[in-house]
């Protein structure tokens, strides 16, 4: 494994955490960020999100939930999303704030909107190492079901760019072939740190 | 362990890492190695170089890679002993390993920047550069040279994707940022703050010139690695993407360069190779949404373009949230900085003062502060593009506004006599000169600063040129004057140093005499004059067009100051007039004349280019400044500072002045190749085609031809006249805004009374979409605008009449030709600078008036009058001084007489209007003033003087005050509408209001009130005196309003709680609508009840209340409800068995029917009549009061002790009703006669009617009776005798009645007395009966 993966979802719970967790399975150097203000969990309705800072520790929610309504978090699947986080790490981390966590060498985002925000971040930060950055863009719809997809998807992603010599000869055939296997949309560009 | 030590044991580590087998040990040997060497002082450190150095033989890629870590990490450090390294850096990009080479580029990038520091610290500081750092210089230009070609060549991508960002950081070094130096500098880090800003010239390494150029053609190898991505790896694209855009957003000046390639270049080319396009094209949509984050002005004001290029790219959504962001952003800024302003305005002035100096100085000091918020918005974009210009300019400069500043806050100052400015036009003329006189450098910084000048200023300067044209014939005088003399001068060096092909056609128009260098330098005064006008229509064109709101405060300030500049001759005036002026005060700049008291280093360059000779040493350098927009101007200011015996102000440098003056250069030099036609056509009024070849035959002069003042109406008229004609042929939406400026410009010169404006205005509007005529319209009328408030007073007002011409044209046009859905009109009303009379008058018609078609019919389009109120709620909003006018002609439109425009009024009215609360008391006057004019009667009159007042008010808000004498008469608005005036009016008209009449003037106060409750009182207080067809209207309304009350009906309570007098009708029509298909809410009853038990006794009222009302409260009110005319009792009687959901029914059907017998007439309740209609009422509802329920009550009623008095009334109309109650009737008889009925008069008349009717059943009744009893009966009704002694006779019944009762009847012994005694009683007994039974069944129609 040569290279350091991030794993970037809105809210550092389910997209990225479900390919975080199957990537260090798999034994990737990979973390997992948000890009969100704030970690928002889904709450009794569409209006009351549970909203979290980044930074609380998943057991604080894990706890935090299971007192207010155990019976809905476990059917909604939010308890064992935080039971499987806890495993992983400690608490959802923000990207715009990871600066102290190194480089990477690939991130993956799971959504457009995400992909932007990483994007302007890099722009935004003193691209002093002059170390380049493939971000690549994988939709994924935010459920249980869809992320174990996309994280499944990502790690065979990673694979193929852990095979080649180097990416950065190889992203468009890799991305192009991917699409035409899977039939999923990407997206990828360069940054750097 | 000391320093030799530790050196020894470096050595030996450094050996072993090159010689020893095992790569584990050569590894960790550097590892220590590089431990011990980062311990060391630099000195001791660099002995260890050359060995360090020569491990770039070692065969191990790993080995070569940590060395350069090494390598960087301690030769950073000690970068003066590390010119043994740096060539291993340079030797490493032609290493085979990839890994190696992309990690000497990081770190030889790293290098260059400590080198460029080092170097140009060292020459700041001691005027020199040591030997050690040229030759790492050297190297590191090598370095620069390897890299560019990695870049351009085939290689591994990843390479190429590092030289390339090593491309863009080289050129961010080399261009000039330091408009927004302290931004980067907060936020970089250390080791690349190097900027070329700091670069002040002078040394041969540090050349500015060189290096910004260098930079730009680094920039063009980006530009056209773009232009041939089909052949490039999609990495690689989007890597120049990236680049480009980081570029463009941290380098404005570079921006207009690269959002043009980026927007023209288009991903859908054939691939040569294979490469992933929806990522390319995500690059391009990720490099427009970074631009919209930025908020410089040069990328506000492409926002537009950035923001179809993100439609078109489906990304809209994307770009709207960051536009929202941005916004947000900027209007928090915003807020900030005008509170400053507003602090700093109040510190400073002197109260009286503080209003008008308060707005100028916002006028004025904005930009400046723009200048520091480095993310400013309202900037105009020359401003932003030329800011990196303006560091470079001479301090000197800044005087002009630095004074203008200080005047504005106050502190009256007198006017510095040195510190005149050069206009911008006149700066551009002498910079040119400059310029051509580099000759190919010169040509060069031309050709890239042509991209990026600002049109207006083009325009004004094609224009100026073509003003002075004809005073200055060059070829008679040649030689005499310093205008020729200029002029040859130029051209001379034009020729000496034959310029690149891009400068030829620069060069041809600056050969030409009509040359603005000749008209800036002879004909200072004019020029000066227009180019401000100029300068200042290019303002007001942005800032107010942005707010249009702030334009017309802001306006009338500025003009005063403008007007008086083309009067001013000499300096002592100008200075006598400026003192006490604010706004002014830069205008006087360019008006003086005297060369003696310009301390201004580039004046200085002006009068030595008048004067011949002296040329060179001036032009040279300020010509050399201006390569890439003077960023190099430095060195050659030091220049012209020494050349001028004036002292240097002390102020600071300025950024304003600064950019003028770049800014003028820019765009002198740019406009010449782009119009050389305007230029030309001038004089001769030639056609284009020749101009095109004029301008390629440049050494020949055009003949100077004199014209008159008419000849040079002709010209310009034709030239309008021509851009009319010619308009759809002209593609506009593709051409840049300098043809926009220039005719706007053009127009402002033709003649008010021509009707090539109308044309022009025709034309535009033909494809005003597709070729944006909106732009063009704004352009020339904030130009008209602008010269209407500037020139002096014969002038503006031919200015004023076209400018009305052509917005009236325009307006009518659009509406004429654009469907009404359309939004230009709305928009163009909007955003022009003025709105005159005549444009409301057109509004006012589209909303109101009636519009006739060409035949003369008359047409009336609903979706004109929705667009026209559209248009109205829009200027209300948005243009406060037009406020007035717009509110009348909403106001106007809600009482008119067609329903469907007073609808839509009366909507935009209540609806939108009214939330405003700055007229919303206006509107409350106005319906208020209407409601009343209906109910007192002043139908039309009144409401005429109304309307008129309206327009009067119109005219006196917008009007130059010549319509002040009607406008003086009007009634005021605010007095509340009863004055003595209007009723008399009214009593003169027509008295009566129709209906429809009525509705027209109360709608819109009926729907205010749905906003506004409280004005329901109102509407309560008048009822009473309104006339019936006005009340009549009111019911139609009211019952909307109180639907769209719903539950906030307090006010209405308190209404209720104490209705005033006269009122009553409303109130009950309001009490049922409001408890319509609805339990009423207790606090509804509560209030009702209360009002009934102690101010209104009238029963109606509680109608709408009685299903909610409880048995025991019913009962003591009942008799009130008989009492109540029929139908409402009715009313009542529905309410009271419906009930309410949660109660049930207040009474039982039986109930109703005992209530209404226990009402005794006697005692002050209601008269009999009533009763006994009450009951019929009951009767007639035969679903409700069946059989049952009679029977039940019937059963209640005969206990009663005494019994009632309508009851047996009630049982003779149930046996009616219902015949096959007549066995329970029987009972109730027989109950009847065991109480003795026969001893109540009233009903034993009842009884026997019963009885006779009821016949034969009531015979065992009738049997019952005492013998006297039967005998009285049998007496009056003859009849029954015979058939009830049949009756009884027969077997079975005979033998129970008592004798004395057979013997009535005559069956105890004789019974032949029988016949005649009914002979004797049949007469009198059948008119009874029939009688009797008649008004029986008379009540009861069943």
């Amino acid at each position: 494994m040569k290279f350091r993966y991030a794993m970037v979802c809105s809210s550092n719970q389910n997209r990225s955490m479900e390919s975080h967790y199957l990537l260090k399975k798999q034994g990737f150097d990979v973390s997992s960020y948000g890009t969100g203000t704030h970690v928002k969990l889904p709450g009794p309705s569409l209006r009351e999100p549970n909203v979290y800072e980044f930074g609380t520790p998943y057991k604080h929610m894990f706890d935090d939930l299971r007192r207010k309504d155990p019976d809905l978090y476990k059917r909604n699947g939010i308890l064992p999303m935080l039971k499987r986080n806890l495993s992983v790490k400690l608490a959802p981390q923000r990207w715009q704030d990871n600066a102290a966590d190194g480089y990477f060498d690939i991130v993956f985002t799971f959504e457009e909107k995400v992909f932007d925000m990483v994007l302007e971040d890099l722009h935004n930060r003193d691209q002093v190492l002059l170390k380049s950055v493939l971000v690549i863009n994988l939709e994924v719809k935010d459920n249980h079901e869809e992320a174990a997809v996309g994280a499944r998807l990502a790690l065979d992603l990673c694979e193929q760019i852990e095979a080649v010599e180097s990416w950065e000869d190889s992203i468009d055939d890799i991305m192009i072939s991917f699409e035409n296997k899977h039939r999923r949309k990407l997206m990828y560009s360069i940054s750097f740190y | 362990m000391n320093v030799a030590d530790s050196r020894d044991q470096a050595l030996s580590l450094l050996t072993a890492a090159l010689n020893h087998a095992d790569l584990a040990v050569k590894l960790s040997s550097l590892k220590q190695a590089k431990d011990i060497l980062s311990s060391l002082d630099s000195s001791s450190a660099a002995v260890l170089f050359p060995y360090v150095a020569d491990l770039q033989r070692s065969p191990h890629t790993l080995v070569r890679k940590f060395l350069l870590e090494i390598i960087e990490d301690i030769g950073l450090r000690a970068i003066e002993h590390s010119a043994v390294l740096v060539p291993v850096l340079v030797a490493f990009l032609r290493d085979v390993d990839s890994d190696v080479v992309k990690q000497s580029i990081v770190t030889g990038t790293h290098f260059f920047c400590c080198v460029l520091e080092e170097m140009t610290v060292q020459f700041q500081q001691h005027g020199k550069v040591d030997q050690w750092v040229q030759e790492l210089w050297m190297w590191m230009v090598g370095f620069k040279e390897d890299v560019f070609s990695i870049a351009l060549q085939p290689g591994p991508i990843g390479i190429k994707l590092l030289a390339l960002k090593f491309l863009e950081t080289y050129v961010l070094l080399f261009t000039p940022d330091n408009v927004y130096h302290e931004k980067f500098e907060a936020t970089r880090g250390s080791r690349r703050t190097f900027n070329i800003s700091w670069l002040s010239g002078g040394h041969p390494m540090l050349d500015p010139v060189a290096l910004t150029s260098d930079a730009n053609r680094t920039l063009c190898v980006l530009l056209d690695m773009l232009q041939s991505a089909s052949s490039l790896p999609g990495a690689v694209t989007i890597t120049i993407v990236n680049c480009l855009a980081a570029i463009a957003r941290k380098r404005p000046l570079h921006y207009g360069t690269v959002l043009s390639a980026l927007l023209d270049f288009n991903p859908n080319f054939e691939l040569a190779r294979e490469c992933h396009k929806a990522s390319i094209h995500y690059s391009l949509r990720t490099a427009f949404l970074g631009f919209l984050r930025c908020t410089y002005p040069a990328i506000v004001e492409s926002r537009e373009r950035l923001l179809r290029a993100l439609r078109a790219m489906n990304a809209g959504d994307a770009a709207d949230q960051v536009i929202r962001q941005v916004e947000k952003m900027i209007k928090n800024s915003e807020r900030e900085r005008a509170s400053r302003e507003i602090q700093s305005v109040r510190d400073d002035q002197a109260s009286s003062q503080a209003y008008v100096l308060g707005d100028v100085s916002k006028k004025r000091s904005m930009p400046q502060d723009n200048e520091e918020l480095t993310n400013s918005f309202e900037m105009a974009s020359k401003r932003i593009r030329s800011g990196p210009n303006s560091h470079s300019t001479p301090p000197t400069h800044i005087n002009d506004s630095g004074q203008d500043f200080s005047s504005v806050n106050g502190a009256s100052h007198n006017f510095p006599l040195s510190d005149d400015n050069l206009t911008p036009v006149e700066q551009m003329i002498a910079m040119i000169g400059a310029l051509l006189a580099e000759g190919e450098r010169g040509a060069e910084s031309l050709e890239i600063l042509i991209s990026k000048i600002h049109p207006d200023l083009l325009a004004d300067i094609v224009i100026t040129n073509m003003r002075h044209l004809p005073k200055s014939p060059p070829l008679s005088k040649f030689g005499t004057l310093p205008t020729t003399q200029q002029a040859v001068n130029v051209n001379s060096r034009a020729q000496v140093v034959p310029p690149p092909a891009p400068t030829n056609s620069l060069h041809s128009p600056v050969s030409t005499p009509q040359l603005p260098v000749t008209s800036a330098a002879t004909t200072g005064s004019s020029i000066s004059d227009t180019s401000t006008v100029n300068n200042f229509a290019a303002d007001s064109k942005r800032d107010p067009r942005r707010d249009p709101r702030r334009l017309d405060p802001r306006r009338p300030a500025v003009s005063v100051g403008m007007s008086s500049t083309p009067v001013l001759e000499d300096t002592g005036t100008a200075m006598s007039e400026f003192d006490g002026s604010i706004s002014n005060k830069p205008l006087s700049v360019p008006v003086v004349e005297d060369p003696s008291v310009r301390s201004m280093p580039n004046i200085q360059s002006n009068d030595k280019i008048i004067e011949g000779p002296s040329i060179t040493g001036v032009e040279q350098p300020t010509a050399e400044g201006d390569v890439v927009g003077g960023q190099e101007d430095i060195a050659p200011i030091v220049e012209i500072n020494s050349s001028s015996s004036h002292s240097v102000s002390p102020y600071m440098i300025d950024v304003d002045s600064a950019e003028l003056k770049a800014d003028a250069e820019v765009k002198h030099e740019t406009d010449e190749p782009l119009f050389p036609e305007s230029d030309q056509e001038f004089p001769g009024s030639i056609t284009e085609s020749s101009l095109d070849e004029t301008g390629r035959d440049l050494p020949v002069l055009p003949i100077y031809v004199e014209l008159t003042e008419e000849q040079k109406r002709s010209v310009r008229k034709s030239a309008v006249q021509q851009i009319a004609e010619s308009y759809l042929h002209l593609y506009w939406s593709d051409c840049n805004e300098t043809r926009m400026a220039l005719l706007a410009r053009l127009v402002g010169q033709i003649d008010a009374d021509d009707d090539i404006i109308v044309m022009l205005g025709k034309q535009i509007v033909v494809d005003y979409r597709q070729q944006k005529g909106h732009e063009i319209v704004l352009q020339v009328l904030y130009h008209l605008y602008s010269l209407t408030v500037t020139i002096s007073v014969d002038n503006s007002s031919y200015s004023a009449v076209l400018y009305e011409k052509f917005l009236l044209e325009v307006s009518k046009s659009l509406l004429d030709t654009l469907p009404a859905s359309d939004k230009s009109f709305s928009r163009l009303l909007g955003e022009v600078p003025f709105l005159p009379d005549s444009a409301l008058k057109l509004l006012d018609d589209l909303c109101s008036s009636d519009v006739f078609d060409v035949t003369g019919k008359e047409i009336r389009d609903a979706e004109r009058v929705t667009q026209g109120l559209g248009v109205v709620w829009s200027l209300i909003l948005g243009r406060p001084n037009n406020r007035q006018a717009c509110l009348g002609i909403a106001l106007k439109c809600a009482v008119h007489s067609q329903d469907d425009i007073r609808g839509k009024a009366i909507r935009l009215v209540a609806n939108k209007l009214y939330q405003l609360n700055y007229i919303s008391g206006e509107i409350e006057q106005f319906a208020t003033n209407m409601l009343l004019s209906a109910v007192d009667q002043r139908a039309a009159g009144a409401e005429f003087m109304q309307a008129g007042s309206i327009d009067e008010r119109v005219e006196t808000e917008v009007g130059s005050g010549d319509a002040s004498t009607s406008g003086s008469q009007l009634p005021e608005p605010r007095d509340s509408g009863v004055d003595s005036n209007n009723t008399e009016s009214a009593s003169n008209s027509a008295s009566v209001v129709s209906f429809p009449e009525a509705q027209r003037l109360i709608s819109l106060f009926f729907a205010l009130c749905t906003k506004k409750p409280s004005l329901l009182q109102l509407l309560f207080d008048i009822y009473g005196r309104a006339p019936k067809i006005v009340k009549q209207a009111f019911h139609r309304h009211i019952p909307i309003v109180i639907r769209a009350l719903g539950q906030s009906y307090s006010q209405l309570l308190r209404i209720i709680s104490d209705p005033p007098q006269g009122s009553e009708n409303l109130l009950t029509l309001v009490l049922q609508i409001l408890t319509q298909e609805t339990t009423p809410p207790p606090d509804l009853v509560a209030t009702v009840k209360h009002l009934y038990e102690t101010k209104l006794k009238d029963a109606t009222i509680l109608i709408p209340m009685l299903s909610s009302l409880s048995k025991n409260e019913v009962l003591p009110i009942f008799p009130r409800l008989v009492d109540l005319p029929l139908e409402k009792f009715q009313l009542a009687l529905a309410h009271i068995l419906q009930g309410s959901a949660h109660t049930g029914p207040a009474l039982t059907p039986a109930e109703v029917l005992v209530a209404i017998h226990d009402i005794v007439p006697e005692k002050g309740g209601p008269p009999l009549k009533k009763i006994t209609d009450a009951c019929s009422a009951c009767f007639e509802q035969r679903t409700v009061f069946t059989q049952q329920v009679l029977a039940k009550a019937l059963n209640q009623l005969v206990d009663q002790v005494p019994l009632p008095l309508l009851f047996m009334r009630t049982v003779i109309q149930a046996i009616d009703a219902f015949p096959t109650l007549v066995d329970f009737v029987m009972e109730i008889l027989s109950k009847l006669v065991s109480k003795q009925i026969w001893r109540m008069p009233k009903l034993w008349v009842g009884f026997l009617k019963c009885v006779v009717q009821t016949q034969p059943h009531s015979f065992p009744v009738l049997l019952q009776l005492p013998p006297p009893q039967l005998e009285s009966t049998l007496n009056k009704y003859g009849t029954l005798r015979s058939s009830l002694a049949s009756y009884a006779s027969q077997p079975n019944i005979k033998g129970s009645p008592p004798r004395s009762t057979l013997a009535i009847l005559g069956l105890a012994n004789d019974s032949h007395m029988q016949p005649q005694q009914q002979q004797q009683q049949q007469p009198h007994m059948s008119n009874l009966h029939s009688s009797d039974t008649s008004s029986v069944r008379g009540a009861t129609p069943t």
